[in-house]
């Protein structure tokens, strides 16, 4: 039979672990909730200015955009690969980066130059024990992204692709649609698929038949704002992309810490009748062999 | 709608600044200030880095607003920036060190940016002098 006392110790050192996974899952159900008020209040701003840039495009000519244009050649690219600072998150890291080695893999077969830029410790910690070595490594993002850190990071990608240094801009993280779901997913930043992201489309036009169109005056010219949003626009998709993954983060911490805590309440109370059992049976084994003293006696 | 009262919000990507009804609202263009009274015809502008000011009554509202876009559409006036910054939070220590750090640079691109900065700077402490 188990020593009750080894029991008891292992009872106890799980009761331990189950009270620091239940303040995890309150931290991160707090946390979550605060990253999610962001990504409410930066929809906003993604709406107003696709609202904006539906009224242009319905008073402009067509543009011509060094962003807007798919190159016919991809020689260099880049591929970031937003990953979490910390662990005990379940699977979030992993299923980003199963979907990021393989299109890693793929781009370069293909003979693309693939600059890799990483955020997150745990992704820098992952591509380290692959041998592959990173151009750019972020881990400053935490779970509250400011705009002026991802704006200078946007920056230095419009301004290389710009100069021709760079093809094309991957983005690997983990794609917010809502708490019950998140898909971990490669998406191509630049060059814009279009100015409008596919969702925000319908709205945009749903909005603007319920107005009816309206004459704008323009400062300075229509062509000329357009084509300052489309830098803003790219920014801001990359910034919801940060704030996406900080959202999703702590979602899958949720998840990973309450069933973390249900397991070690069951731990719990298997081992509480491992112990009763262990413990009604020594007290047995007692009884008898007094018994079986006395009846010696006799 | 009501043509006596104007709308003003103010977002960033960060959150919604500000939200609410003015008599007036004058706005930093690209090439100067916008003044808007209620009833104005639809525009949609360039902002530069300035001052943003909105009546409301006898209280003015003064914010720093850097870049961006706006909008005016049926006496809603909707101001996209990137940074909005009320005038009682700048911090008017580190424009002055912007401003005295900032040195003659040599390439074209260089000196657009020096100027961007200082321009940005000499706002940000004109408008913290002004609500003070």
């Amino acid at each position: 039979m188990a020593n009750t006392r080894a029991l008891v110790k292992r009872r106890k050192a799980i009761r331990n672990i189950r009270k620091i996974t239940r303040t995890m899952e309150l931290i991160a159900t707090a946390r979550f909730k605060k990253a999610m008020d962001r990504a409410i209040e930066a929809d906003a701003y993604t709406r107003r200015l696709a609202e904006l840039a539906g009224d242009l495009t319905s008073s402009a000519a067509t543009i011509k955009h060094p962003l807007l244009e798919k190159r016919a050649e991809i020689k260099n690219s880049v591929l970031l690969v937003m990953c979490s600072n910390r662990g005990l998150c379940g699977g979030y890291n992993a299923s980003i980066l199963r979907e990021a080695a393989p299109h890693l893999r793929k781009m370069q077969t293909e003979g693309v130059n693939v600059h890799l830029e990483l955020s997150g410790k745990r992704a820098m910690a992952y591509f380290r024990f692959q041998g592959i070595a990173a151009t750019h490594a972020y881990s400053h993002f935490e779970d509250k992204p400011s705009f002026e850190e991802v704006d200078v990071v946007a920056s230095r990608y419009l301004a290389d692709y710009i100069a021709g240094k760079i093809d094309r801009v991957d983005v690997a993280y983990m794609k917010f649609t809502n708490v019950a779901k998140q898909v971990p997913m490669v998406e191509t930043l630049l060059p814009l698929s279009t100015h409008v992201p596919e969702s925000r489309r319908k709205t945009v036009s749903a909005a603007a038949e319920n107005k009816g169109s309206v004459e704008y005056e323009f400062l300075p010219s229509a062509a000329e704002i357009l084509e300052e949003i489309l830098p803003v626009s790219f920014k801001i998709r990359l910034f919801k992309c940060f704030l996406d993954s900080a959202v999703s983060e702590q979602i899958a911490r949720r998840v990973a810490m309450k069933a973390a805590t249900e397991n070690a309440g069951d731990m719990i109370k298997d081992l509480s009748l491992k112990y009763n059992r262990a413990r009604q049976a020594q007290i047995t084994k007692e009884i008898s062999e007094i018994i079986g003293g006395t009846a010696a006696l006799k | 709608m009501d043509l006596q009262k104007l709308k003003c919000v103010v977002v960033t990507p960060e959150k919604a600044v500000l939200d609410e009804a003015a008599d007036f609202v004058a706005v930093p263009m690209f090439d100067g200030e916008l003044g808007v009274a209620p009833g104005r015809l639809p525009i949609i502008g360039r902002l530069g880095s300035g001052e943003l000011r909105v009546t409301q009554g006898a209280t003015i509202k003064r914010l720093f607003i850097d870049g961006g876009f706006v909008q005016i559409r049926g006496n809603v006036v909707t101001l996209l920036t990137p940074k909005a910054v009320f005038a009682g939070d700048i911090n008017v220590s580190t424009a002055q060190t912007v401003l005295r750090s900032s040195k003659p640079e040599t390439t074209p691109e260089a000196q657009e940016a020096r100027n961007k900065s200082e321009q940005r700077a000499r706002a940000q402490i004109r408008i913290a002098a002004k609500s003070k």
